[in-house]
């Protein structure tokens, strides 16, 4: 009876089996046969890489408008003595004092996009968090705060809250310290520096990135830009460590 | 020892190119000084922060003169299908790009040329 069982259960578990498959496969294949919907405005997530509009590909790998910024005095004296690999006033990798290229420190925000690699959104109930491919560079945007702590410790990356404006996230930072550049030709700022930044997909496969930087101490009016990004459905965040570049500042002397 | 330069690029198709250099500047290299080098390659590091290919360039004496190529990241180039494999030793390829600001025998790569003729591609994958 046991026996006569098991061989008529088998081939019933080998066909609901069968079936299964087939009708995962089956809706696999009726899913791609589906173009994709479009996105919701509020969905942020996935990996993006920067991709801008022909008019700014001359600058944008290194700063973030064509023309200078509007600089104060303390600004433009901080600026001239710096010494950055990237941009028009370029030093060899033994030369710069780029704080990213001699020193492997965090990029800051906003320069942490000029960085050139991809990088990933990921939408929690409490917080977004953006993952730079860039030497695991992670930000956290929290969304479960309505204003920024008191008295807080400055820090590279500065300190992240985050709100939606209609279709636009709107991040707000602040908490640097003073020793990052705001972008990779040498433009400095002070622990004034405040940033806002305006996510807004526009649609499936583009998300929009303004960019507002205010610091009182370095620049005479808000330095503004827009960054473009595109979505890349089938890239994954790969590792990058900066402290690798160390081997390369004598390869170029 | 004569390199084996074989061909002089237009300044241009370098000018163009504008901020390609991935993680820092190009102080290094001359960007009007258009090199192309063929030989056989004797290593390939797919490494960060820049991919590295080392080749030995017969000269017309015969003499062998060793050059050094730095591309992109590997990130970028296995986005567009590279692998620690994809350039072999032994084989010969052309290499095209900027020239050491040095002299030395150093080429910032913009285009490679493989044993069949074919160019290989470097990938575009967005602006990063």
């Amino acid at each position: 009876m046991r026996a006569s069982l098991k061989v008529s259960v088998f081939p019933l578990v080998g066909l609901l089996a069968c079936a299964l498959i087939l009708g995962a496969q089956s809706s696999k294949q009726d899913a791609a046969k589906v173009p994709s919907a479009p996105a919701s405005p509020h969905d942020l997530s996935g990996v993006w890489t920067m991709h801008a509009p022909a008019s700014a590909r001359g600058y944008i790998g290194d700063t973030f408008t064509k023309d200078e910024p509007a600089m104060t005095p303390w600004g433009e004296e901080q600026y001239k003595a710096t010494k950055p690999s990237n941009g028009p006033r370029t030093h060899t990798l033994d030369t710069t004092d780029d704080p990213v290229l001699r020193s492997c420190l965090p990029p800051g925000v906003p320069r942490i996009y000029l960085q050139p690699f991809p990088l990933q959104i990921v939408q929690t109930p409490n917080e977004v968090i953006i993952l730079y491919e860039y030497d695991h560079t992670v930000r956290h945007i929290y969304t479960d705060l309505q204003k920024h702590p008191d008295d807080l410790t400055p820090t590279y990356m500065g300190h992240s809250i985050g709100h939606w404006e209609g279709d636009k996230f709107v991040v707000d930072t602040t908490g640097f310290n003073d020793s990052t550049w705001l972008d990779r030709t040498g433009h400095r700022h002070s622990d004034q520096l405040h940033v806002v930044e305006r996510f807004q997909r526009t649609d499936r496969d583009t998300l929009q990135v303004d960019i507002s930087m205010d610091d009182s101490k370095a620049l005479a009016k808000p330095w503004v830009s827009q960054l473009a990004f595109q979505l890349k459905p089938d890239w994954k965040i790969m590792e990058q460590n900066c402290a690798d570049n160390g081997s390369f500042a004598n390869f170029e002397k | 020892m004569k390199t084996r330069v074989l061909a002089l690029l237009a300044i241009a198709v370098l000018a163009v190119t504008g901020t390609a250099f991935a993680h820092h500047g190009a102080a290094a290299y001359d960007m009007a000084k258009a090199v192309t080098v063929k030989g056989v390659v004797t290593d390939f590091q797919f490494i960060n922060p820049h991919v590295l290919i080392t080749i030995d360039v017969k000269g017309d004496d015969g003499s062998v003169q060793k050059w050094q190529g730095e591309l992109t990241s590997p990130n970028h180039l296995a986005r567009a299908g590279w692998t620690k494999s994809t350039i072999k030793v032994g084989e010969t390829i052309t290499l095209m790009g900027a020239g050491a600001k040095s002299g030395s025998s150093t080429i910032w790569i913009r285009k490679i040329v493989g044993a069949n003729g074919e160019p290989v591609s470097l990938g575009g994958g967005g602006d990063n």
